[in-house]
C-alpha cells in the first residue's frame, strides 16, 4: 500500500516538474509564475464547471457572504480559507444547499443551483463531523445515497465495493462508525459523498475532527485519492498548512469577502494586502513611505530603521505617499558585518533566540527599538559563527524578497 | 484499617431509601396473600383475593377502560411530543415561541385540581357549541390526558433531539434523501429510545391519573385509580393488596427489561469503542510508517 | 429523563466555535413546514390548555345557579342590548368568609406544601448525592429502583401507607413490640401522614433534578477547596451547593407547585384539620356544585403559583440555553 502511495506521489511530482518545464522563464515576482507553482486552470485550458456570481448571504444586520464571484475549473482543488466567523462555511452551505442565499447566482455546468433543494443538487459534501449515520455499517453508509436514486442492486454493490477499494477500506464494511477510528471514519465519509460521483465535492475542515499527528499522512491520502478520481473539489478550512498541501488554489476570506485568489506559492510570496501578508506564515510589517519610483527602482524610506529600501520594480503610488513593507523572517539574512550595498539593511541586537531544532527564531531589537523576526537554519556552513545574545547584527534582504502593499 | 467515610455514608442512605421506599409497597404485596379480610392481621396464605379480582366485573371493566385510554393517549402524546421537539430544538425563535415553551412545561408541575377542572369547564362550555363534547367518556378523557402528556413527552424527546448532530440530518439530504425520507430514516431511528421512553412514560401517567380524570370522567367512564380510590375511600380491602401487588409485578417487570437494555447497550457501547481503540492502534502504525517514508526522501 | 451527561470542555468550546462560524444555527429562515410543525402542538395547546384557564376565569366572574350548566351567564341579552354582568362575590367571598374557611386552607396549603419541600430537599440531596458518585453498573441499578415507585399507581402507594400506619399497622406493632410505646399512636388523619404521604409520592421529583445536576458537578473544586484548608459543611455550601443551584431550584418547584393543590393525599390520609385547598375545590365543585366559586378558588390558587411557575419556567429555558452550547 505504501510502495503504492509513494509510487504515485512521485508521479504526481514528475507531472508537476513537466507542467514547469513547459512554462517559458519568466521574470521573478509576478503572480502566478512563480517557480514550482502549478500552472493556474485557465493555463491548463480547463472547463470551467460552478459559477458563483455577486453571492450575498446576510443574517438579519450581519453579512456572512458579501458579493462574492468564484469560477472552479474541472478537477481543481480549490481552498476556501478564512479565520473562523469569516463567512466560508455559509459560502459552503450555500452551495450544498443548506443556506438560501439573499442573493447572487451559483451556476453549475451552466445550470442555476439557486432554488434546487440539496436532496437534489449533484454536489455532495463531506461534513467537519464526517455525520456518518450511526445505525448503518460502513457499506449502507456508503450505499445510502446510490439507494436514493434509486439504482439498480447490482450497480449499487459494484459501486460500493468500488469506493471501499479506493478508500482501503475493504476489510471493514460491515463495521458500524462507532467502532472505527477517526482516519477510519473520515475515509468512509470520503467514499460515501464520492460515491454518487457528484460533479464537485465539497469539504467541511476535511481535517478538523482528526488528531494532529494524523492529519499530515491524511492530508496528502486524501489527495491522492481526490486527484485519482478526478473529481472538482471545493475545501473550506482554516487551517493555512492544510491548504497549502491539499488545494491547488486558495481564495483568503475575511469579513464574507474574497481578500485574494491564487495558488499557494502565490499567496505566500505575493500577497496583496496587509491581511493576507499576516494571516498566511509570520511577516514583519513596517510602515514606511515611498520616496520615489520608477521603472526600474522604487526607493522606500521606513521609520524603523536609517537605511532605505529599494526595490527593483515601480510601484504605482504618488512619491511621498505611505506604504507597508512586509518581510518574511527566513528571507532576512543575519551577519556579524556591515553589509556593502547602501540600501537594505538594518542593525539590531539579538534580543531573543527561539530554539527550534532546525531553525533558530532570532528576535533583533533594531536602534530605533523596534523588533524584527528572522529564522535562520542551525548549521554555520560559513564558519562565522552563529549569533547569539546580544549580538550586535545586521540584517539584510534581497530586493525581491521585500513584498511592497500599499493596502 | 480505616474505614472510607463516604463510601460507608452511601450504603446507609441507599439502605435507609430504599427501606422507605419499599417497605410499605412490601407489606402491600406480602398481604395480598392472606387469607383473612383484615388488611393487618395475617392467618394463612391464599391466593383467594387474586381469585375474586378476576370475577369482579367493575375492575375488569375499569381495567379495559384505562387500557384503552393510555394506549391512545401514549400514542398521541409521543406524535405531539415528537413534533413540538422538532419544533423547539430545529425550528428556533419563531413568533411565540417562548408562549410555545411555557405551554410545554406548565402543565408538568401545574396542581392536577386546576388542570381537571379548566379541561372539565371547557369541555363543558364546547359542548354548548359542539355537542360531541357534551359526552364526557372516553374522548373526552383522551384528550385531557393527551394534553399532560404531552408536556413530558416533549420533555424526554426534546433531550434526545438536542443530541443529534444536525449534520447527520443534513449528510443525507445532501446524499439525495427528501426530508420525509430524513425523518424516517435517519431521525427516527435515532430518536427511537426517547420514543419508546416517552412512551412508557405517558402510558403509565394516563393509567395513573386520577383527580384530572375524575373531574372529566362521565357517570359511565370509570378508569381502574378512580376505582380504586372509590374503593379505598371505603375501607381497606385485600383485593385491592391483589390488585395493587399485581400492578407493581408488572412494573417491576418492565422495569427490569429496561434497566437489561440499558446495561446492554452500555456493554455494546463499551465494545464499540475497544474496537475502534484497536483500529486506532494500526493508524498509529501507519501513521508511523508513513512518517519514515516521507522524511527518508525529505 | 436525562440520565446525567458528562461535559467535555473541547465539546463546548467547539460548540462555540461552530455557533460563532455559523449564525445559520441561531438565525433559521422558517419555511412553509415549518410552521405546518408546529401548528398541531400550538393548536392543541392552545385549544387545550390556555382556553381552558380564560374559561375558568371567566365563570369564576359568575354566579352559581340551578341549571345545566350551573353558573350564570356573563352575557345576557335583555330587551335587545348586551349586558356583560361580572360578579366578584365570589373573590370576595373567598376573603370575607367569616369562618375564614378559604384563607386558612390556603395558608395551611402553603405550610404544608413549603414544608414538604424541605423535607423532600433534605432527603433527597443525600440521596441523589449517593446515586451520583456511585459506580456506573450500581448507579443505573439504584437509579431504576429509586424511580419504580413513581411508575407504580399514586392512590396504590397511598393505599400502602395507610396499611402500615393504622393503629394495627406495622409502624405501631413494631414501636410497641420494641417497647418504645405502649399504646398505638394515632398516625392516620394527621399532619405527620399528610408529610409522610407528600415526600414520599414526590421524592422522584426532587431526586431527578439534583441527581442530572449532581453528576455535572466538577468535584476537583471539592478537592481544591478542601486543600485550600475548607471545612467540610463550608465546602458543601461553597461548592457543592452553587453547582447544583438550578437542580435544587427546579426540583423544589417540582414538588411545591404540585403539592400546594394536592388532592388525593391530603383526603386519603389528612384528617379533619388538613383542609388544603385542593381538596376545598374538589368539595366546592363535587359536593357543592359550586362551579364559580371553585373557579374562583382555582384562579386565586394560580395567581399565588404564577411566581413559582415562573422561576420554574426561567430556569428550565436556562438549563435548555446551556445544553444549546454544550451540544
Amino acid at each position: 500500500m505504501t510502495t503504492e502511495r509513494a509510487a504515485a506521489a512521485q508521479a504526481a511530482a514528475e507531472e508537476n516538474t513537466a507542467a514547469q518545464q513547459n512554462q517559458p522563464v519568466k521574470q521573478m515576482h509576478l503572480p502566478g509564475q512563480l517557480p514550482g507553482q502549478k500552472p493556474t486552470p485557465q493555463q491548463q485550458n480547463r472547463k470551467p464547471i460552478l459559477e458563483i456570481k455577486h453571492l450575498t448571504k446576510q443574517f438579519e444586520a450581519f453579512t456572512a457572504v458579501n458579493d462574492v464571484d468564484l469560477t472552479l475549473y474541472q478537477g481543481e482543488i480549490f481552498a476556501l480559507l478564512g479565520s473562523s466567523g469569516c463567512g466560508k462555511s455559509t459560502l459552503l452551505r450555500m452551495l450544498a444547499g443548506f443556506e438560501t442565499p439573499t442573493s447572487g447566482s451559483i451556476l453549475l455546468d451552466g445550470r442555476e443551483l439557486i432554488g434546487v433543494p440539496p436532496y437534489k443538487r449533484p454536489v455532495n459534501m463531506m461534513f467537519q463531523s464526517y455525520a456518518l449515520f450511526p445505525y448503518m455499517t460502513v457499506k449502507q453508509n456508503i450505499a445510502f445515497g446510490l439507494k436514493q436514486s434509486k439504482l439498480p442492486k447490482a450497480q449499487i454493490e459494484e459501486r460500493v465495493e468500488k469506493m471501499l477499494r479506493l478508500v482501503h477500506m475493504e476489510e471493514y464494511v460491515d463495521r458500524k462508525p462507532y467502532q472505527l477510528s477517526g482516519g477510519q471514519r473520515q475515509r468512509v465519509a470520503l467514499a460515501r459523498s464520492l460515491a454518487k460521483e457528484p460533479r464537485v465535492l465539497l469539504l467541511d475542515e476535511p481535517m478538523g475532527a482528526l488528531d494532529k499527528k494524523l492529519r499530515e499522512q491524511m492530508r496528502l491520502e486524501l489527495v491522492d485519492i481526490i486527484n485519482s478520481v478526478g473529481v472538482t473539489c471545493l475545501m473550506v478550512t482554516h487551517d493555512q498548512e492544510e491548504a497549502m498541501t491539499m488545494a491547488d488554489r486558495i481564495a483568503i476570506m475575511d469579513k464574507g469577502e474574497f481578500l485574494q485568489i491564487g495558488g499557494p506559492r502565490e499567496i505566500y510570496e505575493n500577497p496583496n494586502c496587509r491581511f493576507c501578508a499576516e494571516f498566511i506564515g509570520s511577516v514583519n510589517i513596517f510602515d514606511c513611505h515611498l520616496i520615489t519610483s520608477n521603472a526600474a527602482q522604487s526607493l522606500i524610506a521606513s521609520k524603523d530603521f536609517k537605511n532605505n529600501i529599494e526595490l527593483t520594480h515601480d510601484i504605482d503610488l504618488a512619491d511621498g505617499m505611505p506604504l507597508t513593507i512586509a518581510l518574511r523572517p527566513e528571507k532576512i539574512y543575519i551577519s556579524h558585518e556591515e553589509p556593502e550595498e547602501k540600501t537594505n539593511w538594518c542593525e539590531g541586537t539579538v534580543e531573543n533566540i527561539a530554539y527550534l531544532g532546525d531553525i533558530s527564531i532570532y528576535y533583533v531589537r533594531l536602534i530605533g527599538g523596534r523588533i524584527v523576526c528572522a529564522t535562520l537554519p542551525n548549521v554555520d556552513r560559513f564558519k562565522t559563527g552563529l549569533p547569539t545574545w546580544d549580538d550586535h547584527v545586521y540584517l539584510s534582504w534581497d530586493p525581491e524578497s521585500c513584498i511592497a502593499l500599499t493596502f | 484499617m480505616r474505614v472510607n467515610k463516604p463510601a460507608a455514608a452511601r450504603l446507609v442512605i441507599i439502605i435507609l431509601t430504599l427501606v422507605f421506599l419499599y417497605l410499605p409497597i412490601g407489606t402491600l404485596i406480602v398481604y395480598s396473600f392472606n387469607e383473612s379480610k383484615m388488611v393487618t392481621v395475617w392467618t394463612e396464605a391464599s391466593l383467594k383475593w387474586y381469585g375474586a379480582l378476576v370475577h369482579d366485573k367493575a375492575i375488569i371493566d375499569a381495567v379495559g377502560i384505562s387500557l384503552l385510554i393510555a394506549v391512545l393517549t401514549s400514542c398521541t402524546a409521543v406524535v405531539i411530543g415528537t413534533l413540538a421537539a422538532f419544533v423547539l430544538v430545529r425550528v428556533r425563535s419563531f413568533k411565540g415561541e417562548s408562549a410555545f415553551v411555557l405551554f410545554m412545561t406548565a402543565p408538568m408541575v401545574l396542581p392536577e385540581v386546576i388542570t381537571g377542572l379548566a379541561l372539565l369547564l371547557l369541555f363543558v362550555t364546547l359542548g354548548n357549541v359542539i355537542p360531541f363534547f357534551s359526552d364526557r367518556g372516553v374522548i373526552a378523557i383522551w384528550i385531557a390526558h393527551v394534553t399532560f402528556c404531552s408536556a413530558y413527552t416533549t420533555v424526554v424527546i426534546r433531550s434526545r433531539f438536542r443530541e443529534l448532530d444536525i449534520s447527520i440530518e443534513e449528510a443525507a439530504m445532501d446524499l439525495g434523501a427528501g426530508p420525509i425520507k430524513v425523518f424516517f430514516a435517519i431521525i427516527l431511528p435515532a430518536i427511537m429510545p426517547a420514543e419508546v421512553a416517552a412512551f412508557l412514560l405517558s402510558f403509565t401517567m394516563s393509567m395513573d391519573d386520577l383527580v384530572i380524570t375524575s373531574f372529566i370522567a362521565g357517570p359511565d367512564s370509570t378508569t381502574l385509580p378512580m376505582l380504586i380510590f372509590s374503593s379505598v375511600r371505603r375501607g381497606l380491602s385485600p383485593e385491592i393488596n391483589a390488585l395493587a401487588t399485581i400492578i407493581v409485578a408488572i412494573v417491576s417487570v418492565c422495569t427490569f427489561f429496561a434497566w437489561l437494555s440499558m446495561t446492554r447497550k452500555q456493554k455494546r457501547m463499551a465494545a464499540d469503542r475497544a474496537k475502534a481503540a484497536r483500529a486506532m492502534l494500526i493508524e498509529e502504525k501507519a501513521v508511523i510508517e508513513h512518517r519514515r517514508l516521507y522524511k527518508s526522501k525529505a | 429523563m436525562s440520565t446525567g451527561f458528562s461535559v467535555n470542555m473541547t465539546y463546548i468550546r467547539r460548540a462555540f466555535q461552530r455557533r460563532r462560524k455559523e449564525p445559520s444555527m441561531a438565525v433559521h429562515n422558517n419555511t412553509w413546514r415549518d410552521y405546518a410543525l408546529i401548528f398541531l402542538p400550538y393548536v392543541w395547546m392552545l385549544i387545550f390548555f390556555l382556553l381552558p384557564f380564560l374559561i375558568i376565569f371567566k365563570i369564576s366572574l359568575s354566579v352559581t345557579e340551578i341549571a345545566i350548566p350551573p353558573y350564570s351567564p356573563l352575557v345576557t341579552f335583555e330587551e335587545g342590548a348586551m349586558q356583560i354582568i361580572l360578579h366578584l362575590e365570589n373573590y370576595t367571598s373567598i376573603f370575607t368568609d367569616p369562618d375564614g374557611t378559604y384563607i386558612r386552607s390556603y395558608l395551611k396549603s402553603l405550610q404544608v406544601a413549603a414544608f414538604s419541600t424541605v423535607f423532600c430537599l433534605l432527603i433527597g440531596y443525600p440521596i441523589a448525592w449517593a446515586l451520583a458518585t456511585s459506580k456506573p453498573a450500581v448507579r443505573n441499578v439504584l437509579f431504576m429502583l429509586v424511580i419504580m415507585p413513581s411508575w407504580t399507581s399514586l392512590v396504590v402507594r397511598i393505599y400502602a401507607w395507610m396499611t402500615i400506619m393504622k393503629k394495627d399497622g406495622l409502624i405501631n406493632d413494631v414501636l410497641m413490640a420494641l417497647g418504645i410505646i405502649d399504646s398505638p399512636i394515632q398516625m392516620l388523619q394527621t399532619d405527620f401522614a399528610v408529610y409522610v404521604g407528600i415526600v414520599y409520592c414526590y421524592l422522584p421529583y426532587m431526586v431527578l433534578p439534583l441527581f442530572s445536576a449532581l453528576m455535572k458537578v466538577d468535584y476537583s473544586l471539592i478537592e481544591a477547596a478542601y486543600d485550600l484548608g475548607c471545612r467540610p459543611v463550608k465546602t458543601f455550601f461553597s461548592t457543592l451547593v452553587p453547582q447544583t443551584k438550578n437542580g435544587i431550584i427546579a426540583g423544589s418547584m417540582l414538588v411545591f407547585i404540585p403539592a400546594l393543590g394536592e388532592y388525593v393525599i391530603p383526603e386519603l390520609l389528612g384528617g379533619k384539620s388538613s383542609i388544603l385547598i385542593g381538596r376545598i375545590l374538589w368539595q366546592e365543585f363535587f359536593n357543592n356544585r359550586d362551579w364559580p366559586l371553585a373557579s374562583a378558588v382555582a384562579i386565586t390558587m394560580l395567581v399565588i403559583l404564577i411566581i413559582p411557575i415562573m422561576i420554574f419556567y426561567k430556569i428550565e429555558r436556562r438549563e435548555q440555553e446551556k445544553l444549546y452550547a454544550g451540544k
